[in-house]
């Protein structure tokens, strides 16, 4: 069984958040309003944080795009009183709408703000993806394309795309990627198996530094960064 | 096909079970009680694997087109489902991009299916025109509508005075303008304006007088190993933006020597902070640091003698201006840039090579810009980075089946024989070819002419231009104006008629990127789902305002394919087959060849010259008198608009990447992202360095006024480490008053209380010169 991950590299990041965009426009995200954000109500699955430091000249931005960690020590799942949140055997941490009970714990518990509550009734767009994914539609609405009001949602590594390639025998981390990944204009991220050896991810973390977001608390994100 | 409720779904057991009854179950068994315990183990999760069963297989087309939210013009492919476009991504086989697209792409969706858009011709019903006054738009048909316009055009004719016809070109494909200017040339008026002089046109002026090329620069970003970007926003504003994101990240990371990148500029800029070394600079004076690197690069003969002594000219005269007049201690004194710095930077950029110094907007959009432009482009014939590999190079254009000639009529001749209403090529501005700004004074003087009707394609400049509340006022001052574009923007807001145009996701077009890439690249618009409303493209309102104007104006538009689909062909047909362009939407010219010296440069000399032959022979031409230093690059320091003693700051009006650049604002994914610097999206700031903030006594976060002697504007303050002392950046892009939810009432535009200056020489306006003072709201 792989463990998927993903290595995003900031000296080759460029900020420009397609990124975010994209996983938006996959994911059917709702967008925010100017109230939204005022209130900290508008969410994202995968956004960028600016971090800013030093005194003038010698000031220091830096530009961290933030997917869900999908750490395999999940505070997250330990938290959540109704199962909703749990990992799947590949390592993506998921989160089940149908019993999700909005009671928040879990954005709590996870240090990297990567869990957005969705307080309203998902509007319909005319650009919503409405065949995601594919297969599950016979079965029932998961988890796209309609959500609802009172769940916790985040990024999924966009598990639905690795499911399909998987079925149809493509390589997963070439020729089917999350969203983010295949959106990023400069080539910044790499997705993959981070337990063989061979993938692009193993042999990059193999080759140069990188860090994880709060290490300390010993949560084992997968997502990597490597420095400038 | 309606999409289910996720939550009041059956379950397959029959259970009917959703989140509501779970907390109601919740609240009966007592809230100790955990969710497993309620279930029961017997519930799956929803993302296990699925039982086997039958999927009606999608009907999915991804159909190959290309992008106009900026001017860069992408190759995207548009994933369509059920009858919908869903998704946007690049075109694999572009190799501008390389198969990527920048986000403003994405937002195509939302331009697509933005609820703001026109969907019926509208006519004014209130004679009274202003910002604020409601139009009272009443819906028309398309036949009334177009019979009024050329009912109007034939009137002007027949008064023999079509230079009276003013047309304004916005953001449009390269195949509508080639119409636009067509139509033009057919009625006989020279006063065709586009947007150009708001933006590039010093940077091209820059590059006539070293290489006698009136156009942008490419560079060679596969092969360079060091760039020095003078005001340039590489990553938020620059063209063709997709192409440097990826450049970018191949640059750091994908060849063996890691580009070094340095960046010039006032402002800690994101390209600034993804960059190895920003060097804050004293606005408007980056030609004294370009002339300053020079004057280290010459004395320490550090430059390229090989290609200085064989393919330039006028080197000694350049050699002794550098060495007498830019020492680094003078120069420090102008920029503010350290003389240590200053040298370190001139002998990295000399030393490493293959080296790069680009010009971008903070760098020369000023009334000294043409010649900031010249001075960065003699930095790269010094290092010898003209035409080789990792250095300037040549975009090739696209050779198009080619427009037959236009039988002129004695009016056609007449109106072209008047002066341009923006006074390009006069003594005022003697080497523009468009000044945009211009129209607005030109049009309240009613000089050199009045006019009766004006044509807006696309056009926003109301928004754009420095000084816009003139635009606002000269628009009014229209006898008719016609605006065809799909949204209510600002400019349209001034019309008498508005035109609904098909958005770019809705043609047929052709379009080429802005130099970037050095060989030819042509892309295909082609319609990705019908068309919406009762929207027409703008190439078929030409053909049909053409046809039924008649005379030599119809004359003109026979045989060109008839419609927009027709004309892509026509013009294309040399180049591939119909059917394979369809099928690939892009067409690739020949790989790049280098250093062609011999049939490069138009210079008197046949050579790159730092004195300038053809500036000279211009001067003459107009009988202009200057010096020597007027065919030199130089340094002059800017000119500001409002005094010093009462407006201590100066504003910086820059552009984020958010900005999509169609006239609208109205899309809540380009909003929701707007400041990534800031972290903060569906807003503006005034940005000022922290000290300066203090001393002003502003409060962080707290509402200021920035006030020029044009006007004030509010908006909150933010603090920041990456502003020069004595500069104010605001980001333009918001400030939208006219229709649209996502936009309207959001932030405020800068160009509020821009003053209006140009440089003189390009006509190009200037947008950094404007001094202003913060105080607390």
């Amino acid at each position: 069984m792989p463990r998927w991950g993903m290595v995003i590299d900031l000296d080759k990041c460029v900020g420009c958040q397609a990124c975010t965009v994209a996983c938006k426009a996959e994911n059917n995200v709702p967008h925010g309003s100017p109230e939204e954000q005022q209130e900290r109500r508008d969410f994202f699955w995968n956004k960028m944080i600016a971090a800013t430091s030093g005194r003038y000249p010698s000031v220091k931005t830096e530009l961290i795009p933030m997917p869900c960690m999908h750490c395999d020590k999940a505070p997250c799942v330990t938290v959540c009183p109704a199962e909703a949140t749990y990992r799947r055997a590949d390592g993506i941490i998921v989160q089940d709408f149908r019993r999700c009970i909005g009671c928040k714990y879990c954005i709590v518990a996870c240090p990297y703000g990567a869990r957005n509550f969705n307080g309203k009734e998902q509007e319909e767009k005319e650009y919503s993806r409405h065949d995601l994914p594919p297969d599950r539609k016979s079965w029932g609405p998961w988890p796209f394309p309609t959500r609802t009001h009172g769940v916790v949602e985040k990024c999924t590594f966009c598990f639905h795309r690795i499911d399909q390639g998987l079925k149809e025998g493509k390589k997963i981390g070439t020729e089917v990627v999350p969203a983010c990944v295949e959106a990023c204009p400069s080539g910044a991220r790499i997705f993959g198996d981070m337990d063989d050896p061979k993938s692009n991810v193993s042999r990059t973390l193999a080759s140069r530094d990188s860090f994880q977001l709060r290490e300390e608390l010993s949560t084992h994100p997968k997502v990597y960064y490597l420095p400038k | 096909m309606k999409s289910e409720d996720a939550v009041s779904q059956k379950k397959p057991g029959g259970l009917k079970f959703d989140r509501r009854t779970f907390i109601k179950l919740s609240a009966l068994t007592g809230a100790a009680i955990g969710a497993g315990q309620v279930l029961g183990p017997a519930i799956t999760h929803s993302s296990d694997p699925v039982p086997p069963g039958a999927a009606a297989p999608l009907d999915e087309k991804w159909i190959n087109t290309s992008c106009i939210n900026c001017p860069a013009r992408c190759a995207i492919k548009v994933r369509v489902t059920g009858g919908k476009a869903v998704k946007i991504t690049g075109n694999p086989l572009s190799r501008v991009s390389e198969g990527k697209v920048c986000p403003r792409a994405y937002v195509g969706l939302q331009v697509l299916y933005d609820q703001g858009r026109i969907n019926s011709p509208l006519k004014r019903t209130n004679a009274q025109k202003g910002k604020g006054v409601d139009p009272k738009w009443a819906p028309v048909s398309w036949e009334e509508a177009l019979d009024e316009i050329v009912r109007r055009l034939q009137a002007i004719r027949q008064k023999e005075e079509p230079h009276k016809l003013l047309l304004f070109s916005g953001l449009n494909t390269r195949s509508s303008e080639d119409l636009i200017a067509r139509f033009a040339e057919a009625y006989g008026t020279p006063n065709l304006v586009s947007g150009d002089a708001l933006e590039a046109e010093t940077l091209k002026a820059g590059n006539w007088m070293a290489d006698g090329r009136y156009g942008d620069a490419a560079y060679d970003l596969d092969n360079t190993n060091y760039i020095l970007a003078f005001g340039a926003d590489i990553l938020e504003s620059s063209r063709p933006l997709a192409r440097l994101l990826r450049k970018w990240g191949k640059m750091r990371r994908e060849k063996p020597n890691r580009t070094k990148i340095v960046v010039i500029n006032p402002r800690y800029s994101l390209t600034a902070a993804k960059a190895d070394w920003w060097a804050p600079i004293n606005p408007g004076t980056d030609a004294a640091l370009a002339m300053a690197l020079a004057h280290v690069i010459i004395r320490e003969n550090l430059y390229d003698s090989a290609f200085v002594s064989r393919w330039t000219a006028g080197f000694d005269a350049y050699r002794k201006l550098a060495l007498d007049e830019y020492s680094p201690e003078e120069v420090a004194k102008i920029t503010g840039v350290d003389a240590d710095d200053i040298r370190k930077m001139a002998r990295e950029f000399a030393g490493t090579r293959p080296a790069i110094a680009i010009g971008g907007r903070e760098a020369v959009d000023w009334t000294n810009g043409s010649y900031t432009a010249y001075a960065i482009a003699c930095l790269n014939a010094l290092v010898g980075s003209i035409d080789v590999p990792g250095g300037v190079i040549y975009q090739e254009g696209v050779k198009f089946s080619p427009l037959p000639g236009i039988a002129e009529d004695g009016i056609v001749k007449k109106g072209k024989s008047q002066p341009a209403l923006d006074l390009r090529k006069t003594a005022k501005y003697p080497l523009a070819e468009v000044v945009t700004n211009q129209i607005p004074e030109s049009l309240l003087k009613g000089e050199p002419y009045p006019v009766e009707m004006a044509i807006g394609f696309n056009s926003n400049f109301n928004m754009l231009a420095p000084g816009m509340e003139k635009w606002d006022e000269a628009l009014g001052k229209i006898p008719f104006y016609v605006h065809i574009a799909p949204f209510v923007s600002e400019m349209a807001f001034a019309a008498d008629l508005i035109l609904p145009a098909t958005t770019y996701l809705e043609e047929w077009a052709y379009d080429f990127s802005p130099p970037g890439s050095g060989f030819a690249e042509l892309k295909l618009k082609q319609p990705v789902i019908p068309r919406r409303g009762k929207n027409r493209p703008i190439p078929e309102v030409i053909f049909e305002i053409a046809k039924k104007t008649g005379g030599v104006v119809a004359n003109a538009f026979v045989g060109l394919g008839d419609n927009a689909e027709g004309f892509v062909k026509y013009r294309t047909a040399s180049l591939l087959s119909w059917k394979e362009f369809v099928e690939t939407g892009v067409w690739i010219g020949n790989d790049y060849e280098y250093r062609k010296y011999e049939r490069l440069f138009a210079t008197p000399s046949k050579k790159f010259e730092f004195y300038s032959g053809n500036m000279k022979a211009l001067f003459a031409a107009k009988q202009l008198a200057a010096g020597d230093l007027s065919f030199l690059p130089h340094y002059a320091a800017p000119k500001f608009i409002g005094e010093a003693s009462a407006f201590p700051l100066v504003l910086l009006p820059y552009q984020p990447l958010m900005v999509v650049e169609n006239g609208s604002q109205n899309y809540p994914w380009a909003q929701e992202a707007f400041l990534p610097m800031c972290g903060v999206g569906w807003q503006v700031f005034a940005e000022m360095n922290t000290d300066t903030a203090k001393k002003l006594g502003l409060k962080n976060g707290g509402f200021v006024w920035v006030e020029s002697a044009a006007g004030k504007i509010r908006a909150k303050v933010k603090f920041s480490e990456g502003i020069h002392p004595e500069v104010v950046a605001m980001a333009t892009g918001q400030g939208h008053w006219s229709y649209g939810k996502w936009q309207t009432g959001i932030g405020v535009n800068p160009n509020e209380i821009t003053g209006l200056d140009y440089d003189s020489l390009s006509g190009q306006s200037a947008f950094f010169n404007t001094r202003v003072k913060v105080y607390k709201a």
